[in-house]
This record gives C-alpha cells, structure tokens and sequence, in this order.
C-alpha cells in the first residue's frame, strides 16, 4: 500500500447499518426500481403516446391531466419520453458500469494475483487514471472518439474503471490468502479453476453492493455528459439529451428540464437505497 | 525526561512524514509524465488535421500556404516521436504551447483561468464541510428519527446531479427570486449559486460516511470517559470524537477535489462563469490540442498534489496509520 | 471559429467573404418586418435628454476568438469593432454613402482608381496620427494573406494597391471595377486601425488592436468580459451619428453569457443593460416587462436554411427535393421552437436584402399531398415496415450534417422537419459531429443537407451559394461555398450581367430571375432570415443598429442610473 491510501470512489460502500428489516425507504427503492425495469422492457404499459410524435401546436403545455408532465418544445408527451427514454438510460448506465467491471476485473486480477511487480504496474496505472477526473477522462474520450451512445458508455465506464479497479485489486489480495483457498491450491485444483470458482466469486460478492450503486452514479455522470450535448443525439429520450435540449426554455416551461432530471435523481437513490439495503442483507447473512 | 523523549517522537514522526512526502511528491511527478505522454499520443489519435484546427477551425478556408506554415510553425511535419521529444523538452522548461483557439500561450490561459476555478471548488469545498459538520455533529446519535431523517437528506443531496441542482438553484434563485445574480465571475454574489450546487452533493457523500464513523465513534470507551468526566454533549462531539470521525471524511476529500473539478466543467457552463472547467469543454469542442492537454495536466498536478497534502494530513491526525502504510 | 451569428454556432462554413461586386448595400429591414414585434422597436427613443458618463454592461452570446476584425472575420468581432474603430467612408439607412474618416473621393472613369481625400484632424487613441499611409497600411493587412482574413481581405479581393499620394490623399488602385467598393469600405470588418499596432504579431493585435473610434479597448478578460473606455479626444463621428464629440457613456463592459435564458435573465434583473441575441422564448416575457425595450432588425443575405446536395440521389432529382421540402413542416417548427417571432423565409433572399422580391416567398408552403404526388411520380413508391418509401429496395434516406455546437433550438428545428417529412415517407437521419469532422463531410460531398446562412448585403449573395465558380473549394481547407452543387450556365451568365450593370431596374429584373431559379429548383429548404435582436432595460437610452450589418453601436447610446 505504498503509493495507494484512497481506496474510496464509491464512498457510500462504507456505509453500514445495523438495521436489516425491510424499512418503506429500502421498499420504495425496490418498488421503483421494478417500475423502471418494466418501463424499459414494455414502455407502452405505462405511456399511451408516441414519446417521438410531433405535434407543433400541442408545444410547452404546462403539467396536467392530458399530460403529466407537460409537453416539450416540439408537443411531445414528456411523460412518454421519460417512461420511453428509461430504456436507453438505465441501458446505459448497466452498460457503463459493466464495462467498468470488466476492465476493473482484470486489472485487479492481475495486480492482485500477478505478482508484485505486475501488481506495482497496476498501481500506477490506477495513480494515472485517478489524476483524471471522470468528465475529464470523458471528455478526452469523447474529444478522440465523437459523441454518441456507444462512445457515451465507454466514457461513462472507463471513469468509473479505476475505483472498481482498486476495490477488485484489494478484495483479491483479501480473498487470496483465505483459508479455503490455500486448501484448494493444496489439493492441487487446477489455477484457472481456482480462480472462476473461488477467488473470483468471494471477491466479488461484497462489490455487487457496489455495482447496484454505482448503476445510479453511471447514470448521473452519462447524463452530464449528454447535458453537455455530448451524448445520444435528439430526438432519442435519453434523459440527459431531454434535460439538455429544454435548459434554454427553463425560465419559460421548468417541466422539460424538472422531470427528466427528477427520474435521474429518483433512480439514483433507489440504487443507493436498494445498494445499501442488500448490503445489510449480505453482511446479516455472511456475519 | 520525559519532554526529551517526547521531543525524540515527534522528530522521528515528522522525518518519516517529510520521507512519505519526498516518495509521493517523486510519484506525483512521475504519474504526471505519464498523464502527459498518454493525452499527447491520445489526442493525436482524434480525426481531423490538427493544422484545420490552428487555421481557425472549420471555416478558416486557409490557402495551401498558410497550411504549409502553421505545419511548420506548430511542428507538425515533423515525426510523432520527435514532436513528443520536443513536446516534453518544453514541458520541462514550463511552456505549453499556444492555444490553437485563444491565440495564448496555454500557460496564460491556464493562469487566466484557474483562480476562478480554485475559488469555485474551495468554496465548494468549505461550504461542503460546513454542512457536514452542522449535519452530522448535530444529528448523530440522536434517536432513530431525527438520524433517519439526516440520513435521507444526505442520501438525497449525494443523489442530485450538479447540473440538475445548478438549473434549479438558477431558476428559483436567480430567475425567480433574483437574490443571486444569474452568471458572471465577479463579487461573491455571482459565486454562491454554482458553490452551492457543487457542494451539496458532495456534502451528501461526505456527510454519509462522517456519520457512520461518528456514530461508531460515540460508542467508543474513551468518549464515555470524557463524558464521565463531566463533558457537556456538544463538547464531547466536538473536541473528541470528531477529530477521529472525520478520518474517513478527509480521505474522501482526495476524491472530492475529482468530483469538484469534473462538476465545475458543467457548473461553469450552466452559470456562463470563466473558468478551466468551461474552458477545458470548449477546448474539446475546438479540439484545440494543446490547451486540452495543457488544461488535463494542470488537473491532473492539483489532484495528485491535493493527494499527497491529504494523505499527510491524514498521518498527521491519525498516527497509527504510518505503521499500515510504512 | 468563424461563426455568423448567434444563433447558428456550429455552421462556421458560411463566409462572407467574396462579394466581388457588392452592389448597393440593402439595409436591414427594421422591426415593421417583424411578425409581432412589439410597439417601440426601432430606436430606443426616450425623451429625456443624454447624460454624459457611467458604464453600460453589454452582453452578448458568443466570445470571438480575436478582436481585431480584419482577422478571419466573424460576427462578434464586427460588434465590438464598431465601438472602436472608425471606417474610411458611412452609410446611413437609405444605403448613401457619406463621408468619414475621409472627406470626400473621386472614381476614375474606368472605376479602377479611387482618390480618398482624408480628414487631417483624426488620430488614433495610441496617439498614431491617422493619415495616407495609414489607408495603405489597413488595406495592405487584410489583404495580406498571413491576416487569414476571410471577410474584410475577401470584400476586397479586387485591391491591387495604395498610393499615398501626400498625407491626406490615398490613391487605391483595384484590378477589376468594383462598383460596391465603397460601400464595403463602411462596413465595420473593414474599420481602419493604428498602422503602428498592426506592426505587432497578429496575436497581439488580436488581443488588444488599435482604432480612432469613440471607445478604446483596455482590458479582454477571457471568458468574461472586454472593458471599453471613452475615448476623451473623440471628434470625428459619422454624419449619420446622432450627436458630435466624446461619447457619452464613460465605460462599457463587454460580458459573454453563452446561456441564452441567463444572459435575458440577467437583463430582467438589471445586471446588465443592453443584451444581444435576445432568445425568441423570451420576446413575450420582453414586451411585457415595462423595464424592458427591445431593438430588433433582419439580416440581409441567404436566410437560415438546410441546403441540398443535387450532386447525389436522392436530392439529383428535382422532384424529390421539392417533395422533401414540401413535406417540412418549417412554419409548425417555428411557432413552437420560435414562438412565432422569427418569420418564415420562404425564398433564397431574406427580405432585408435589397431586389427581394415576395413572389417566391411561398414555393415552399408545407403540402403533404403535394409531396407523396411527387415521390410517386418519381419512382419512390414501396414503403418499408417502418413506413419509409423505398424504390428498387433502397429506403428514401438523407442525411443531415450537422456540428456539435448546434444550439438546441436549432436541433429541434430539424427534429420537427424529421418527423414531419417522415410522414411523407423520407428517413432524415440528423448527425452531429464536430466541425472539423462536418467540414470534412463537406469537402467530400458526404452529405445530403448541411444547414448554414450567409448573412450579407446584397442579393449577389447567390451567385456564390449557388454559382458553379464556387462548387470548387475557395482553399484547400477544403470546402466549397455552393453546397448545394448546382451548376447552370445560364443562372451564372445572369449573375455576371447584374454585377455588369448601375441600372437599379435592372438589377432589380436579373435578380428577380435568379432568385426564381433558386426557388424553382428547390436547392434549399429556407427556414427563417437572421436577425439583429436587442433587449434594452430601461436605464439605458440611445442604442442603435448601424444601417448595413445591422450591429450595434454604443456611441450615442447613454444610461440614466
């Protein structure tokens, strides 16, 4: 741990609670968690209008009963764009956090497991990555590779990467020198083996906490990113494209940046609350 | 006696600070040469002549002359190589290059732009603290709904997207109530709304984890024994057990200063205020090289600096940490 | 970046440079033009009398990237320039050219030789007497290649040379006969700066350039603002000026709000006093507030426009292109994205620019039926399962090029032109990109519709959007000004017979015909002209909006606070 004393991206990891029973916070999360899974999976369940039809006449209606949320610049149905647009946001933040996870695998296997200079390597890549902060590894990224949704995703990941990385990296040296893997590497089990059955998962299970908040923060740091007119391209209802097309009429019509940016917050904290509550759950069970 | 040895301690502990210090700032610099090598091979990976870039963007229409100049001129005709050893041989002597898009060297604009930038993430950073404390010293501990409360309102702040707050401090604030000045980089009045914005989700972060610490703080013995000696509630809070409650939070601040500085670029665009971070996302869009990667390494050196005074600072409060980490 | 207005960031590809004859400059067309403009538009005029000293807080949208305008050339820079430099010759609102700088000037027969005979009294505020030497050396350095002047050094590409004849006379010399040389000549990209400050690097002369005009430049602030001072010994003002001497305000502050709904809000509460590019959303909010007044006028020049790329299917055939256009629904777009305040351009002219002629002003009326008659005519009969025509398999694509600094509004414009020409059966594929990768695009003819404007002052504007002597690349940076790739020798012989001719009737008949082959062959889908657009709160009095371009002009302007 020479040149490593941060170990927190995620800080809200350290949180604990003593409380396990499910309280109506942790409920609501889920609740709404499961309402944002089927919006994505079969929007037309909650939106009965076109989120892309244009209707002109119909543009800036305030919030009301023919529309939740009002309309936008164009007469779209916000409410029908944000239900639609859950799709390609929440797609983006797994996606996001996934890639993240993947590349914060393998880099913490291999400074975990390298060997000591392999691991002194990955250390200071890590250093390196850090010195960037997220947006600004993102707009670098974005700067080399152009805007758009797959460009959007690899950014939003590999901002997140390193704080993955670092906790891969420590939950390995953790994980290897446990008892039940001493004894696999005695009975002679096969490396590969060793490491997809055993390592691997101990490793892993206290970052699933982790990764479930870490979808709402993908979500948030993608959303700057379209807000920044970076990301996916009108007239797709992304969240952050919604929130960045209506900011020149916020003094005109609030709804087309209050919505968007409400579900963004909405499902930030469900992940946080959902996130913390399965980690009682997992450390109840594991303690 | 005794002050002798005590004297011995704290010299051995500062020279094992100022050995961390040398080892750090050493790695500081080293990490900044990478940083520096990896945007300079980076961007000249980015589509599009570089040289269109100088000529004043898309529109410039130069001749071929003016091309072949701004090549020569810029060094752009010469290898990768060679333009990264030159590259560096500036760096080393602080020269940056011009800005294709500001017609400035890159140091000036650097110079230009970064006091309103530290002054946005400081404030950001201070006020972000402020409510920690009031938040956490206050609450902490003190029976389940007023700690369940706190805690969602630290949950909520942390959740708040900075560009989402920023649109809506403006338009109630500013828009509505006229209370702040809209934009501008000038007067303390025109940085309140963007310090706000930046710090309270930030202050959510920081606060859920001062919290928890201070919570499993004030169950420790030695606060019970300051409050058998008589110690008033709050004195206890404050002298004892937030000096150790906030270990976990100052560490956090290494991550703050990120945070900060990815949330200035938006806040700065939303509040139209001067700054490295608007200044960094124009870049971008200009694809002026030298100022975008000027601009990553001045954050770059802040965040590794502000590190290193951080984790020094963490040694200094909390000594047992040396022998970890030794 | 060389960008033309506040409202199209990203489309810089439109220059306006080039005009080799400009003939009489067509002013802008005052507020009456307006639809809905609100009652007190055209000058600010209040009927307290002018109070000497204060600072007015100006703000505008965009930063320009150099002050001096004869460098690149772009919107913002003119503006700040007409606060601090003087031009050789004025122009007042019926297009008549006055004296200024010079006293007076005589035309050689042949046109090729103009004597300036120049005011003696005048000097720069770095205490640079302003004489001959002074014309040759303004001249000599936006011709200069290395200036990289695309506006001021393309208005006078015909420029040979200057004779200074003793101080006070100037003799230019031009290559061709340049009848709208004068007129030129009083536009502000071409105000004449202290010969000694243009000895410096260009840079330097970017960051603080040299004029004899009412303000000075003190201080450029980066990202914030630019400070302008009174210019004490000022005594030399335009005859078109409203008063002589000093100005009367003591300071001005140059702000740059890029946010449109900041920089109005800003103006609401009276943190700054004048804004420019006031946003369309907020006219309404601006004629009700009775803090508020609001300066507007048209551009002259090609109104905001998406123009079509004839050089590849589906846009080669006429009828598809006008099916295209047809089936936008721009008028729909621009009540809701516009709120109605800016007016439909339905021709290759905006109506500001003089020979506009109204007749064609409708060929581009949304009609559905119109549209689906033509596809059908032209072969475009499947549809797909989306619902997009199709003939011989392929689906009925276009794709827009578009840069990545496209206001929102502006994206939403196109949205709506989507989704309304999918109705007709055309997939509109909108792409974002940065510029160097658009102008790329460009210069490769990878594209269907690339949205642009050119704002200038006469009608021969279209000889370069639409003559064939400009579907090559101007420089090898690479793009072409005719976009659309049209190429008729007969629309380039009328244009050169206009530029032939000093009959106003005339001219008046050859653009006529030229603007009726640009609307005939549906080479652009015009949307809404370009507009000058102030929002004035009330402290201040007295702004006004020079004739030709339409940009403001602090020197009578003065605040009561």
């Amino acid at each position: 741990m020479s040149e490593l004393t941060f170990e927190t991206t995620l800080p809200a990891v350290r949180v604990q609670r003593t409380a396990s029973r499910l309280r109506p916070g942790p409920l609501l999360a889920v609740t709404f968690l499961a309402f944002l899974i089927i919006a994505a999976l079969a929007p037309q369940l909650f939106a009965h209008s076109d989120p892309l039809a244009i209707v002109p006449h119909d543009a800036f209606h305030p919030p009301g009963w023919a529309h939740w949320f009002g309309t936008d610049q164009s007469g779209r149905d916000i409410f029908s764009r944000v239900i639609y647009g859950t799709r390609q946001s929440l797609f983006i933040g797994l996606a996001a956090t996934a890639l993240a996870m993947g590349i914060a695998i393998v880099l913490g296997l291999l400074g975990g497991l390298g060997g000591a200079y392999l691991d002194r390597g990955v250390g200071w890549l890590l250093e390196i990555l850090f010195a960037f902060p997220s947006l600004v590894l993102a707009l670098l990224f974005v700067a080399i590779f152009g805007s758009g949704v797959g460009p959007l995703i690899v950014a939003t990941g590999l901002g997140g990467a390193p704080g993955y990385a670092r906790m891969v990296r420590g939950q390995v040296l953790a994980v290897r020198n446990a008892g039940y893997i001493e004894a696999a590497v005695a009975l002679g089990h096969p490396t590969r083996r060793i490491i997809l059955r055993q390592l691997l998962p101990n490793a892993m299970r206290p970052l699933i906490v982790t990764l479930t908040m870490g979808v709402g923060q993908a979500i948030v740091w993608a959303s700057a990113l379209s807000f920044l007119g970076l990301g996916a391209p009108p007239p797709a209802p992304e969240w952050g494209t919604m929130l960045s097309m209506g900011r020149d009429f916020v003094a005109n019509a609030w709804w087309l940046t209050f919505f968007p940016g409400l579900f963004i917050v909405l499902t930030t904290l469900s992940t946080t609350v959902a996130g913390r509550y399965l980690q009682q759950r997992l450390e109840g069970r594991l303690s | 006696m005794s002050a002798i040895t005590y004297s011995n301690a704290r010299h051995e502990r500062l020279a094992r600070l100022a050995r961390r210090a040398t080892w750090r700032l050493a790695g500081g610099v080293l990490v900044l040469w990478a940083v520096a090598t990896l945007t300079f091979f980076a961007l000249h990976l980015m589509p599009g002549d570089p040289v269109l870039a100088i000529l004043g963007g898309a529109s410039g229409n130069p001749t071929a002359e003016t091309i072949a100049q701004a090549t020569r001129e810029f060094g752009l005709d010469k290898p990768l190589a060679v333009q990264y050893a030159l590259y560096l041989g500036r760096l080393l002597q602080g020269d940056l290059g011009m800005s294709y898009s500001q017609h400035l060297p890159v140091t000036q604009v650097l110079a230009e732009q970064s006091w309103a930038t530290l002054q946005l993430t400081f404030s950001a950073l201070a006020l972000a603290w402020l409510l920690v404390l009031a938040l956490t010293v206050l609450t902490a501990g003190r029976g389940r709904w007023v700690s369940s409360l706190a805690s969602l309102a630290e949950t909520l702040a942390a959740a708040l997207p900075h560009f989402w707050l920023g649109i809506l401090l403006l338009a109630v604030f500013a828009f509505g109530l006229r209370w702040f000045p809209p934009a501008g980089s000038d007067g303390w009045r025109t940085l309140v709304l963007p310090a706000v914005a930046l710090a309270i989700p930030l202050a959510g972060f920081i606060a859920q984890v001062t919290r928890e610490s201070l919570e499993l703080t004030l169950e420790q013995p030695f606060v019970l024994t300051a409050r058998t000696r008589g110690l008033s509630d709050t004195a206890v809070r404050f002298k004892h057990a937030l000096r150790h409650a906030v270990l976990p939070g100052i560490s956090l601040s290494g991550w703050a200063i990120g945070a900060l500085i990815s949330g200035a670029v938006v806040i700065e665009v939303i509040f139209s205020r001067k700054g490295l971070g608007r200044q960094l996302y124009q870049a971008v869009q200009a694809q002026d090289l030298p100022l975008t990667i000027g601009i990553s390494l001045a954050v770059a050196a802040v965040y590794v600096l502000a590190n290193i005074v951080i984790d020094l600072l963490y040694l200094w409060i909390d000594p047992r940490q040396q022998g970890k980490t030794a | 970046m060389l960008e033309r207005s506040p409202h199209l960031r990203s489309q810089g590809r439109r220059s306006r440079s080039l005009l080799k004859r400009t003939p009489l400059i067509g002013f802008a067309a005052l507020c009456s033009l307006l639809v809905g403009c609100g009652p007190d538009t055209s000058t600010v005029a209040r009927s307290d009398k002018p109070v000497s000293g204060g600072t007015l807080v100006y703000a505008t949208d965009r930063e320009p990237t150099c002050l001096d305008p004869h460098v690149s050339g772009d919107m913002p820079q003119v503006f700040i320039g007409q606060q601090y430099l003087d031009s050789l010759v004025s122009m007042d609102e019926q297009g008549q050219i006055g004296p200024w700088l010079a006293k007076g000037w005589e035309v050689s027969a042949d046109g090729l030789v103009y004597t300036f005979h120049l005011r003696n009294d005048v000097h720069f505020t770095d205490g640079t007497p302003f004489n001959a030497a002074a014309v040759k050396a303004n001249l000599d350095h936006m011709a200069n290649p290395k200036t990289q002047s695309s506006t001021a050094g393309g208005y006078i590409r015909q420029y040979r040379s200057t004779e200074v004849l003793d101080d006070y006379t100037a003799v230019v010399h031009l290559a061709t006969p340049y009848a709208a040389f004068l007129e030129v000549l009083a536009q502000g990209f071409l105000g004449i700066e202290s010969p000694t400050a243009l000895l410096r690097s260009r840079d330097q002369n970017c960051e603080s350039p040299v004029g004899s005009g009412p303000f000075k430049i003190v201080k450029w602030d980066r990202q914030s603002q630019v400070e302008l001072v009174r210019n004490p010994d000022y005594n030399w003002a335009p005859p078109t000026a409203r008063h002589q001497g000093p100005a009367w305000l003591e300071r001005i502050v140059w702000k740059f709000i890029q946010e449109p709904s900041v920089r109005f809000a800003s103006l609401q509460a009276g943190e700054v006093d004048v804004i420019e590019a006031l946003p369309p959303e907020s006219h309404e909010a601006a004629r009700r507030n009775p803090d508020l007044t609001m300066l507007v006028a048209l551009r002259p020049g090609n109104p905001t426009n998406g123009t079509l790329n004839i050089t590849r299917a589906p846009f080669d055939n006429l009828k598809v292109r006008e099916a295209f256009v047809r089936s936008a629904d721009v008028e729909g777009a621009l009540k809701s994205v516009y709120f109605n305040e800016f007016p439909r351009a339905g021709g290759a002219l905006s109506s500001a620019t003089r020979f506009y002629s109204p007749d064609f002003e409708h060929a581009q009326d949304y009609d559905q039926g119109r549209a689906a008659q033509l596809l059908d005519e032209s072969g475009w009969t499947g549809r797909d399962a989306e619902g997009y025509r199709t003939r011989d398999g392929k689906r009925l694509q276009v794709h827009v090029v578009i840069g990545n600094r496209t206001p929102p509004s502006e994206l939403t414009l196109w949205e709506q032109v989507q989704a309304t020409t999918r109705k007709a059966g055309f997939e509109l594929l909108v792409e974002q990109m940065s510029d160097v990768q658009a102008t790329q695009r460009q210069a490769d003819w990878d594209y269907d519709i690339r949205v642009g404007y050119w704002n200038t002052n006469s009608a021969d504007v279209l000889r370069i959007v639409f003559g064939s002597e400009f579907v090559q690349p101007a420089g090898v940076g690479g793009y072409h000004q005719n976009t659309a790739g049209f190429s008729s020798p007969q629309f380039d012989a009328i244009n050169q017979q206009a530029l032939a001719t000093q009959d106003p009737e005339q001219r008046r008949a050859l653009y006529y015909q030229t603007q009726q082959i640009a609307s005939q062959q549906y080479l652009q889908l015009t949307t809404y002209p370009q507009s000058s657009r102030l929002g004035i709160y009330k402290t201040t009095q007295g702004v006004r909006l020079e004739p030709s371009l339409a940009v403001t002009y602090l020197y009578d302007a003065w605040v009561n606070k």
